[in-house]
């Protein structure tokens, strides 16, 4: 007759008991995420069909890392929940697809400001310049801290290729070889694939920050120029305009 | 067992106990100085002062990373080897240098994170931002932790391993699983701190807050339950109400715990049957909650008047009717309706903190003021000192989470709010306007608690150093005798 | 009949219905288990006072103390 007692008495066996009420759980909810097709939909252009979810160009990913320094998750969220007045205020519901270059994931968990997932073209880059600088200076009531230093701090980019690869590593598609390039041509149409080449990274990123003058000044390639480069980017690359309305219902 | 003859500062380990006690103060009043100044920035911006390393968003993660892994991580090792010790009647094994190795590494992990925060070094994953290097160091710990653990369990001269070591020890098991699949990640080169995750987008979302939840489920509530069940009896003076509901409150609880980290996804992108499912699991889980908190304020049976004597018993009860009343409101949040005007608000927040000053902050401070007297085998300063820490801890606890009430739900009704041609009634920024009495509010309710540590602090110190004056007497007694 | 069974069983669209007999018979198991012999219980709660059983000199100490402290103050 199996007693308590034994667990009690027998730290192995409570070990190994211990293991298996807690692993249950996680494996249940998480491990078939992982392998269902449905958990991350497939989003192309229905005219072309090209995938119209790209990973980030070297400038926004740089922009994207200044956000994560910042901290700027600690109170802006990246999700926009199916609701009539997130709608209203926000745009149409996040998408899984929308997040799946995300390394890591910025869904955020606290609106302390106001949710970034569709800020992309919402201000102009003089406005974001502005905002980012001195916040009260655009919105009086707003508590967000100033950061007068991303206009000064000339932005670091020597090891982009570097991260371009750890990127790659855990499944970006960065192409390194003529082949990744050819493929990435086929997905995403030869414009985005030329700027997602590893290769001619830092050309990308300076062409990039000159063509888009995102912090108003020309000669200098700063931390501002590429964080505003992504706050751009933000939502708008699926356009829910080609979509029919309920067309990403059944994908919920 | 002729173990009461010895001394049991000499049976025992106890010179690793003190260390871990008193640093775990330490980085309380840090920790919590962290809070009580970035509340402070939310309510006055100008405090952010344009420097880029007292900014919200950096400072922030040594506010969560100080009081999780450092005050509460540091009470954890602390009890769980002066409780291991004691109900296994064995000396902890890994003899001076393991347990040692435990200290400084856990220390200095923690503190080297949170002075990368200040610099901008993050994982970007909320409560597991120590970059990747340190990551890995906190593992080694981790394995060294487990073992002197589960060396000194096998080592016992107990018959049975008591039910306060079991909640130790899945404490520590989940606590190494979480860590290791969440912190999965590819650093830029072996010379950079900086890394990418593993996962991505929604798969990484799930892993996060299955992380995320864990850590308050484990972390936070697993391992401070076993402090309970030992320093609740201790305290009393009498055995635990029922051994048995322990045997199901321990059982229950660590299934069921794993499953509802989901519950922080509601809405988001994620498939609907995970939300659901996370969603049920949780409020089962009040149930276990509940089993437990039944199991520790009944002990008091019988002894009610010690409530009105004693105040780390007073600690102690309303350490766990905090308890009991954030594992309501915590199911009550996770239902979809009810999450869809918490969530992304204030509410989340003050929740957090009545589960982690009412419940964890309160418990380990009265087991620090049952068990340090003990370890330094002399008597508290004050008693006196204890009561006012008591008032100040529970004054400011309740302003806290009130203020944050007032916030959140305020903000989750506003911007849900719409006029009369079905407009959006509010602008985000006037919700911002409206936080700003509760986030002032919520500033002093932390003030309070932290001026507590601070006398819970002077109390201890004036506590050891009489026990040092003392010391010297007793010892020349022992010689001469 | 036995067939139906392990088809049922067996077909993933179950399991959740499956998982959930099982945890709650687990669950329902270890609740009788604990509570239903008189003999058991009793053993089972005899293991109540393992963290009374170190007093020690420290202790008796600190009790006294804190007692000497609750007269002080009626």
């Amino acid at each position: 007759m199996f007693k308590h007692e034994s667990i009690e008495t027998n730290s192995g066996l409570l070990i190994v008991l211990t293991l298996v009420a807690i692993s249950i759980g996680g494996l249940v909810e998480i491990v078939p995420l992982h392998y269902i097709n449905e958990t991350v939909e497939d989003v192309k252009d229905p005219v072309t069909g090209v995938e119209l979810v790209r990973p980030y160009t070297p400038l926004e990913q740089r922009g994207r890392d200044i956000y994560i320094r910042e901290g700027c998750y600690t109170c802006h969220s990246q999700m926009i929940r199916p609701f009539r007045d997130e709608d209203l205020r926000y745009g149409h519901y996040s998408l899984a697809a929308e997040s799946k270059f995300d390394h890591p994931f910025q869904w955020g968990s606290k609106r302390t400001g106001p949710d970034l997932a569709r800020v992309g073209g919402k201000y102009s880059n003089e406005w974001q310049v502005a905002h980012l600088v001195a916040p009260r200076s655009v919105v009086p009531e707003s508590i967000m801290p100033n950061y007068p230093w991303l206009l000064e701090n000339n932005l670091q980019y020597a090891d982009i290729k570097d991260r371009m690869i750890a990127l790659k590593r855990v499944g970006v598609p960065y192409s390194l070889t003529k082949v990744e390039y050819e493929s990435n041509v086929k997905r995403f149409g030869e414009d985005v694939a030329k700027k997602l080449d590893i290769n001619t990274a830092e050309n990308n990123l300076m062409a990039q920050a000159q063509k888009g003058n995102y912090d108003g000044n020309p000669n200098k390639l700063t931390e501002m120029d590429a964080l505003v480069a992504y706050l751009q980017v933000l939502g708008t690359m699926v356009d829910f305009k080609k979509f029919d309305e309920d067309h990403f219902i059944q994908f919920r | 067992m002729a173990h009461s003859a010895a001394l049991s500062s000499e049976q025992y380990n106890y010179e690793i106990v003190k260390k871990f006690a008193i640093a775990s103060i330490f980085w309380g009043i840090l920790g919590m100085s962290a809070g009580v100044y970035i509340a402070s920035e939310l309510a006055w911006p100008f405090l952010n002062f344009d420097i880029a390393q007292i900014t919200f968003g950096r400072l922030r993660p040594l506010h969560t990373s100080g009081v999780i892994f450092g005050f509460g991580g540091n009470a954890l090792f602390a009890t769980s080897y002066y409780v291991v010790q004691r109900t296994c009647q064995a000396r902890l094994a890994g003899g001076t240098f393991w347990p040692n190795f435990t200290f400084w590494g856990w220390n200095l992990s923690v503190l080297i994170a949170g002075v990368l925060y200040l610099f901008g070094y993050t994982q970007g994953r909320e409560y597991a931002e120590p970059v990747w290097f340190i990551d890995i160091a906190i593992t080694v710990v981790w394995v060294v932790y487990f073992l002197i653990f589960t060396i000194t369990l096998i080592k016992r001269n107990q018959p049975h391993i008591y039910v306060a070591n079991w909640f130790y020890m899945s404490f520590i098991l989940a606590t190494a699983l979480l860590h290791i699949f969440n912190n999965l990640a590819v650093p830029v080169s072996f010379t950079s701190l900086e890394s990418y995750s593993l996962f991505s987008g929604a798969q990484d979302a799930m892993t996060q807050w299955w992380y995320g939840h864990n850590a308050v489920g484990f972390f936070l509530t697993a391992a401070f339950l076993g402090m309970m069940y030992y320093f609740v009896p201790k305290q009393a003076g009498r055995p635990v109400y029922s051994y048995r509901l322990s045997i199901i409150h321990f059982w229950a609880l660590s299934f069921m715990y794993m499953w509802v980290g989901t519950h922080h996804l509601h809405w988001t992108a994620i498939p609907d049957w995970t939300s659901t499912l996370a969603a049920t699991f949780s409020i089962l889980l009040l149930m276990p909650s509940w089993g437990g908190m039944i199991n520790g304020i009944m002990t008091l049976s019988g002894a009610w008047d010690k409530l009105r004597t004693d105040p780390i018993m007073m600690f102690m009860i309303t350490a766990l009717s905090f308890y009991g009343m954030s594992t309501f409101e915590g199911p009550m949040m996770s239902l979809k309706s009810v999450n869809a005007l918490s969530h992304y608000t204030d509410w989340t927040v003050g929740h957090v903190h009545s589960g982690a000053l009412g419940w964890v902050a309160m418990i380990s401070i009265a087991s620090f003021y049952h068990m340090i007297p003990r370890l330094w085998n002399t008597t508290l300063y004050s008693t006196q000192l204890v009561y006012t820490h008591f008032f100040l801890a529970t004054i400011g606890t309740i302003l806290y989470i009130t203020a944050l009430w007032v916030s959140g739900i305020g903000q989750g009704l506003m911007l849900r709010a719409f006029d009369e041609y079905g407009n959006l009634a509010y602008t985000f920024v006037e919700t911002v306007a409206f936080m700003h009495g509760p986030l002032v509010a919520r500033a002093v309710g932390g003030l309070f608690f932290l001026s507590g540590m601070f006398v819970m602090a002077y109390n201890i110190y004036m506590t050891i150093t009489r026990a040092k004056q003392e010391e010297p007497v007793s010892a020349t007694a022992a010689a001469q005798a | 009949m036995l067939a139906d069974f392990w088809t049922w069983i067996l077909d993933l669209g179950n399991s959740k219905t499956v998982a959930l007999l099982i945890f709650f018979t687990t669950f329902v198991g270890i609740v009788i288990y604990v509570y239903s012999s008189r003999k058991r219980s009793e053993r089972l709660e005899s293991y109540r006072y393992m963290p009374l059983m170190d007093e020690d000199d420290a202790d008796r100490r600190v009790k006294a103390a804190e007692a000497a402290q609750a007269k002080g103050e009626k």
